[in-house]
């Protein structure tokens, strides 16, 4: 028997703040009605919840927030029924709240190495949880890196988190955009060309990689090219949910299922599923 | 255990109908099928007929049912949910050794994983299974293919075998053995059991007559599904002959996938609703946004039968997950039921 009681009823949520990121994109941050202090249920960085928002529907969410001293939020895009519910809801709405579900982060077999972080677009959202913890444990690790790739600037993720990271010492992000534009004086072009022109560390070196298909290939590309093993490149995916404990069966891909094996894998084991991503 | 007259074994239905809610096989009059349902009168049920249309993991994993209901209640900020688990007592008579097993399988998957279903477990809670041993094949079986047949090993309450004249009543459980009690059913002897093995002997026999329609042997290409090495074009043969149905899917007695719906029923008010749902659909894996992963339908038809045949599926319901009814066949529009499929793939492999 699982311990957890919410695997099946959700726990309720009151929407604390929201926060416009980018164009249908919000940030609504939550608290737990039925917890001590609002606090979240525990859970571990790359893990996703299940979240219902009433009379819509429920939807899978990966978790931005860092497991240690974050507000717990929710990023989320509009893209359909239940989502665009959401993006209507006002400070003060309730929504419902299932989990965290998922596997996590492999922080512990990574512990020493560099980190490599290559985002594009929204892929920033579930791999923020991981960039707060690595940031927050900074000792842990040798250099840490992000790449960022958006297509204008007005559609790059968490201005604000993004400007405290640049001033962080230790830190090296490299934001690009796709094309040049008046008023921007940073990188242009796709983030895996970057990764080209910069001094990317490749022994003892750990990638995560999330963002849109076209995307993720190319930047896979590029990283095994320079020289990062297979199992050393980490994604964390998604697939349309509906009960996040493994037994509806919609995330299945070959063998595995992405509620409970996943959502995060190594490139390695995402090779061998023999489906497309 | 235990002996009944023939013409007495509705004593054992009668005696359930006090304490749970009856399922069995009943002729539809309207349509003239055997229909596995819920009967009012356990006297409707008939142990004679043949294999129902339908699999018997609808009284376990309903087609349709409500899972909890909620109102939310914007002004003063305040959500009611209410659970919805049925956990009724329910009895589930004269079902076949293949259906039996396909309750197993769902036990394992739905009870033995990381997580338990809770929706499932409530159903599960209270369940008397009468089962009964098949004496004589129907065309479509092909059970001993698929080691779930012709009688039933483990899961029921009792097994029921017809011995002609007379029932041997099988406990399986101390449930079962209460009930069998109960009735003062008298006692059997070692000739009835061995009368019940040399029928199921000569049912296996009679497969090779009777059971023509269906041979599938399984073993011959679990390995290749799991490893996949198995020519594109097999698949989009197969594919080709899929009109999406998803008939097999609802037939099958080990399919378990769902969907959860929200049904309104006021402002900000829902039922949530878990209905089966079909990996053979379009929508199946298509993510808001319109992203598909496995849009074609050979990917889909391939899932299917890697779901059903593959070694690392098979660790789920610790067993392949066919057992061997036939429905599939029976009822695709097409000519992939998974049998047919099997000899696809062995022909493949010969070549």
């Amino acid at each position: 028997m699982s311990e957890r009681n919410n695997t099946t009823i959700p726990e309720i949520a009151t929407i604390e703040e929201i926060k416009d990121e980018i164009v249908e994109v919000k940030t609504f941050y939550l608290s737990f009605d039925g917890r001590k202090g609002g606090s979240p249920p525990e859970f571990k960085s790359g893990q996703f919840v299940m979240c219902t928002v009433f009379g819509a529907g429920e939807f899978a969410v990966s978790l931005p927030p860092s497991p240690e001293n974050d507000r717990f939020h929710l990023t989320v895009r509009k893209v359909g029924k239940v989502t665009g519910a959401l993006h209507d809801c006002a400070v003060g709405d309730k929504v419902g709240i299932r989990g965290p579900f998922g596997n996590g982060f492999p922080f512990d077999e990574i512990k020493g190495k560099n980190v490599v972080y290559v985002a594009g677009g929204i892929g920033l959202i579930p791999l923020r949880s991981s960039i707060m913890h690595v940031m927050q444990n900074k000792e842990k690790f040798g250099r840490i890196l992000l790449f960022l790739g958006a297509r204008t600037p007005q559609e790059l993720m968490y201005q604000y988190n993004l400007k405290d990271w640049k001033a962080t010492p230790g830190f090296e992000t490299h934001v690009t955009i796709d094309n040049p534009v008046p008023g921007w004086d940073g990188e242009t072009g796709f983030v895996h060309t970057l990764l080209k022109k910069k001094d990317v560390p490749v022994k003892d070196t750990v990638a995560f990689v999330c963002g849109p298909p076209v995307m993720f290939n190319a930047v896979i590309k590029e990283l095994i090219n320079i020289g990062i093993q297979e199992e050393h490149i980490i994604s964390t995916l998604e697939r349309h949910m509906k009960c996040g404990i493994g037994k509806c069966q919609h995330c299945s891909i070959g063998r595995t299922l992405v509620c409970t094996d996943g959502p995060v894998y190594t490139y390695r084991q995402i090779k061998t599923l023999g489906e497309q991503i | 255990m235990y002996i009944i007259k023939k013409g007495q074994v509705s004593r054992i239905a009668k005696e359930l109908q006090k304490d749970y809610r009856m399922y069995g096989p009943v002729l539809e009059p309207e349509t003239q099928q055997v229909m596995f349902t819920r009967v009012d009168d356990a006297a409707d049920i008939d142990l004679g007929l043949p294999l129902p249309a339908n699999p018997v993991k609808s009284a376990v994993f309903p087609h349709f049912e409500r899972i909890m209901s909620y109102v939310y209640d914007r002004q003063d900020g305040k959500v009611d949910i209410k659970p919805d688990f049925d956990d009724a007592p329910k009895a589930l008579f004269g079902i076949r050794p293949c259906d039996l097993t396909g309750i197993l399988c769902l036990d394992r998957f739905f009870l033995g994983q990381e997580f338990v279903d809770e929706v499932y477990r409530n159903h599960r809670k209270n369940i008397f299974i009468v089962s009964q041993t098949c004496t004589e094949p129907f065309a479509q079986c092909f059970c001993v293919c698929t080691d779930s047949g012709p009688g039933a090993r483990e899961g029921y309450d009792l097994n029921l075998t017809d011995l002609g004249g007379e029932y041997l009543v099988e406990a399986g459980s101390e449930k079962g053995k209460r009930l069998a009690e109960k009735l003062s059913l008298p006692k059997s002897d070692d000739s009835h059991m061995r009368e019940k093995e040399k029928r199921i002997d000569r049912a296996v026999s009679l497969f090779g007559s009777i059971a023509k329609e269906n041979k599938a042997w399984i073993s011959r290409v679990v390995n290749r599904v799991t490893t996949g090495l198995i020519d594109e074009k097999v698949w989009e043969y197969i594919g080709s002959q899929c009109l999406e149905c998803g008939a097999c899917t609802y037939v099958c007695p080990t399919c378990s996938c769902f969907n959860i719906a929200e049904q309104g029923t006021g402002e900000d008010a829902a039922d949530r609703m878990r209905t089966w749902d079909s990996c053979a659909y379009e929508g199946y894996s298509r993510m808001a946004g319109g992203h598909n992963p496995r849009k074609p339908v050979e990917d889909r038809r391939n899932k299917r039968f890697f779901c059903k045949l593959s070694y690392s599926q098979s660790k789920k319901y610790l067993r392949p997950g066919c057992v061997g009814c036939g429905r599939c066949a029976w009822v695709c529009p097409g000519d992939i039921g998974l049998p047919n499929v099997v000899t696809y793939i062995r022909r493949e492999i010969q070549k």
